[in-house]
């Protein structure tokens, strides 16, 4: 497992931050401050430096601090040893990323290129809500394993636009239909296969870390709920049965679009049993358990980052989440309004460097 | 500005890749650089439309004689009539002729099938087509649209319609990068792409 860090961060012209220079430490970065102060600013910048996106929004503008023109982030980034220097600018529609001053050959090949997990507030609905973003994760876990899954997953979307296109605009006995199904078919079934071989890795992953970081006496489940029947031939006839109802309802009924990654608590459905608590903790668990398939994947750390987690997590659990990070000795950036909270997790001595953040301001502590 | 440069301008911002300024930088360039490039530049637009158009067998860029467009890849005689090579645009059939591999003659859709775009079978050429491989007793056609999701769905479609021809339907190896365009690929990727092309 080779080691990945960044070592320094420049931001400016980012949200609330005031232009900053900080080094940060190989281990455990605290960042303590209270609410509004521009903590989960500094880790979105981070996270855009990493993968030129946002874990909180779409819209990469709102990024741009307000009243300027521009936003840049750049770091020096060392892994295996070596250092590279990375930056992604943003402007009014204009989004650049580059490394050691060149071109990535796309963004999603950037986006994979420093692994990173974001844990932050809004990840619970990871757990709470649709498949859609467990879809998302699946895919991402794809992704580091295997560059060319981007291709099956924006060529899946975009037959099943045509095909629904198709049969809501030209009709059932349009002669394309089949060409349209038959791309489904391959695309979806490659798609499909990515998505089981990250879940049958993903899982076991996301069941052992609970056990870790889960409450007494609960355990967790999870599996791939594949969209759709198994085998080609199965899955055209599917969409030759549905066509009629399909377009009636405006979207096709089977498909890897409807995969899910089902997760049982004590072998019911966590969305309807789970208190709020079991939430945060089965999300990160997930995020756990990314952590470990991309450091497999890839041989190195994955960096972290946890936004708010004191306010997320109990004594106990923020201890256990602790405890389970400091076996997975990558890079930490974590945020606190609690800073005392942090002293009792067994942070690695040494590898723990403080910092304070006070109205965009960040100083070392 | 003057009015005349104001127009010229306009005119040449309507280039694809063309900015105003880059519209501007020629105008400025063509004054005061040697007069005989303007000259020479504007007979050659002033003819351009009379003198070539768009092969009425391929859709190539041919030279128009008495009234008729053929483009020079139709007008020679060495190339195999048998072999016909389909692309999706002029630009894509260019791409291919610089790699300097394909030794039958071609035919131009202009579009591919986009369902997004509200292109759908009965707006591509197809009736055409299968005149030209009927004429000209074509025994393999090759499909070399682009490796895009509308590419492949045009394959697709066009196997299953020139089957009952009884024609070879093949398809370029898909050397070129997945959802990347035919134009880009160069001379011996091409190549590698149509000599290792795969029954549809
Ligand atoms: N584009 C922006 N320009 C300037 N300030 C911004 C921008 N976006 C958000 N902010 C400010 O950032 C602050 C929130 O920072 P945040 O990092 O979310 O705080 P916290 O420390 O609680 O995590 C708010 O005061 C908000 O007004
Ligand atoms: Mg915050
Ligand atoms: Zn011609």
């Amino acid at each position: 497992m080779h080691q990945l860090a960044i070592e320094s961060l420049t931001a400016r012209g980012f949200r609330n931050l005031e232009p900053l220079e900080i080094s940060l430490g190989p281990g455990f970065n605290v960042f303590a401050g209270d609410n509004g102060q521009g903590k989960t600013n500094l880790l979105e910048a981070v996270y855009l430096l990493a993968t030129s996106r946002s874990f909180r929004t779409g819209r990469l503008l709102e990024l741009v601090a307000h009243g300027q023109e521009a936003a840049a982030v750049r770091a020096a980034v060392v892994e295996e040893g070596i250092r590279r220097e990375q930056s992604v600018g943003l402007r009014r529609g204009l989004r650049a990323a580059r490394i050691d001053g060149k071109r990535p050959a796309s963004l999603a090949a950037y986006a994979v290129n420093t692994p990173v997990v974001a844990f932050h507030p809004g990840s619970v609905t990871l757990s709470t809500g649709s498949g859609a973003e467990r879809r998302r994760v699946l895919d991402r876990i794809a992704l580091y394993r295997e560059p060319g899954v981007l291709g099956a997953v924006e060529a899946y979307a975009k037959a099943l636009r045509s095909r629904q296109r198709v049969l809501e605009q030209r009709g059932e006995h349009s002669r394309d239909l089949d060409d349209w199904e038959d791309l489904l078919v391959r695309h979806g079934q490659a798609l499909r296969a990515h998505r089981e071989a990250a879940a049958a890795e993903l899982g076991p992953a996301v069941e052992a870390a609970f056990l870790a970081i889960g409450p007494e006496g609960s355990e967790l489940a999870v599996r791939y709920a594949p969209g759709g029947p198994a085998g080609e031939e199965a899955f055209r006839a599917a969409l030759v049965r549905d066509r009629a109802r399909d377009q009636a309802r405006r979207s096709a009924s089977v498909g890897p679009h409807r995969d899910d990654l089902v997760l049982e608590l004590n072998a019911r459905p966590v969305r309807g049993v789970a208190s709020q608590g079991q939430h945060r903790a089965v999300v990160l668990a997930l995020h756990l358990a990314e952590i470990d398939v991309v450091a497999r994947a890839r041989s190195v750390r994955p960096i972290l980052l946890l936004d708010d987690v004191s306010s997320e997590l109990d004594r106990g659990r923020t201890d256990a989440l602790l405890r389970a990070l400091s076996n997975r000795s990558g890079q930490v950036l974590l945020t606190t309004t609690r800073p005392e909270l942090m002293e009792i997790g067994r942070l690695r001595e040494g590898s723990r460097r403080d910092f304070r953040v006070i109205a965009g301001q960040i100083a070392v502590a | 500005m003057s009015p005349k440069v104001r127009r010229l301008v306009k005119l040449l911002a309507r280039l694809p890749g063309v900015g105003e300024k880059t519209a501007q930088r020629y105008v400025l360039w063509l004054l005061t650089s040697e007069e005989s490039l303007s000259r020479e530049l504007g007979d050659e637009l002033s003819r351009l439309r009379d003198e070539l158009g768009p092969c009425e067998r391929c859709g190539n860029v041919g030279e128009i004689h008495e009234g008729r467009a053929l483009c020079d890849v139709c007008t020679d005689g060495k190339r195999d009539a048998k072999l016909l090579c389909v692309v999706a645009r002029v630009h894509d059939l260019m791409a291919i002729e610089r790699a300097g591999a394909m030794r039958g003659r071609y035919f131009v859709l202009g579009k591919l099938l986009s369902p997004l775009e509200g292109i759908g079978p009965e707006d591509l050429p197809l009736d055409r087509l299968v005149a030209r491989i009927r004429e000209d007793g074509v025994t393999e056609v090759i499909v070399a649209t682009p490796p895009s999701v509308d590419g492949e769905a045009t394959a697709l479609l066009l196997k299953r319609e020139l089957g009952p021809l009884g024609v070879a339907v093949s398809r370029i190896a898909s050397g070129v990068p997945h959802g990347g365009d035919l134009e880009f690929a160069d001379p011996i990727t091409m190549g590698r792409a149509l000599a290792g092309r795969q029954r549809l």
